[in-house]
């Protein structure tokens, strides 16, 4: 299940500090120290959320030896954009259907009951 | 997926939702909770625009199934099922849906957390997703429904205009 490239997509953006990470990585590259720098949390940490990142393909990392710059990799974030998007669509529908479906259905229990009120004698059949 | 991973998984997956959709609905929560559980009331309004349920079969209850067919206006069939997880009657439903290729074969599955929010005449609905699995075949299938309804309305537009 995890295996799957989107899958891990989905998973690398669960976590807050990863989408913090890659809003910083829109304005342009950065090296592991100042990815660090905003946040309260150990560099071997960052490590850590990096090495998801890279995994998922959300980042590159340059060569160099002593700061190996970090670069956003917009592919894989299309991809679940893609995927997001119509399943937004989807319930975005289901709830205006939703809420015709619940307007109809009141609308039919007020004639019901008015017809009820004025077929049935006071104080028999009450107003159920 | 090892258990472990499974576990650290969905504690990563519940910190950050994926997809928070709310609305508020003008129904008392007692009936919008019925909505979501009577699978007569379900197949009214589950899916796109144009969009009926042939089959909607709804086990409300911890562990039980659901199985919605979901028929697209061009007569495609988009089958889905599903698990609930938790039913708290009538705040909160908790259920893992997945749509199906056309061998039965999952294409995305999803945790959903449906929550019932009580203001008197008025119902907040949110609907919170996270998702588990992804395939990238499930996006066309997802833009297959998507388009499916798109082209009803562009054939009654058409009709509309011939009129």
């Amino acid at each position: 299940m995890s295996t799957d490239p989107l899958s891990t997509t989905f998973a690398a953006l669960a976590d807050p500090t990863r989408r913090a990470i890659l809003a910083r990585l829109i304005a342009g590259e950065a090296s592991v120290t100042e990815l660090a720098r905003p946040f309260d949390i150990t560099m071997p940490a960052v490590s850590k959320h990096l090495k998801v990142l890279e995994r998922a393909g959300l980042i590159a990392r340059g060569r160099e030896a002593q700061w190996r710059p970090c670069r956003l990799d917009a592919g894989p974030l299309k991809d679940v954009a893609d995927w997001v998007q119509p399943y937004r669509r989807f319930w975005t529908e289901s709830f205006d259907r939703l809420d015709d479906y619940l307007r109809e259905v009141q609308r039919k229990e007020q004639q019901h009951a008015g017809k009820g009120r004025r077929r049935t004698p006071r104080g028999k059949r009450g107003n159920a | 997926m090892p258990a472990k991973d499974a576990a650290a998984h969905r504690a990563a997956n519940e910190g950050t939702p994926d997809l928070v959709l709310s609305r508020t609905f003008n129904a008392p929560r007692s009936l919008v909770f019925q909505a979501w559980t009577d699978p007569a009331r379900v197949a009214q309004w589950w899916g796109p625009r144009g969009f009926t349920n042939p089959v909607c079969e709804l086990d409300v209850r911890p562990g039980g199934a659901m199985r919605i067919h979901m028929r697209g206006p061009d007569g495609t069939v988009y089958p889905m099922s599903g698990t609930y997880e938790e039913i708290v009657e009538p705040e909160r439903i908790v259920f893992v849906g997945s749509a199906l290729d056309g061998t039965g074969r999952p294409l995305f599955a999803v945790r959903h957390t449906v929550t019932f929010a009580d203001h008197g005449a008025t119902t907040t609905l949110t609907v919170t997703a996270h998702v588990l699995s992804a395939t990238p075949e499930g996006a066309p299938h997802l833009r297959g429904a998507e388009a499916g309804w798109t082209q009803q309305l562009e054939r009654l537009d058409t009709y509309l205009a011939a009129a």
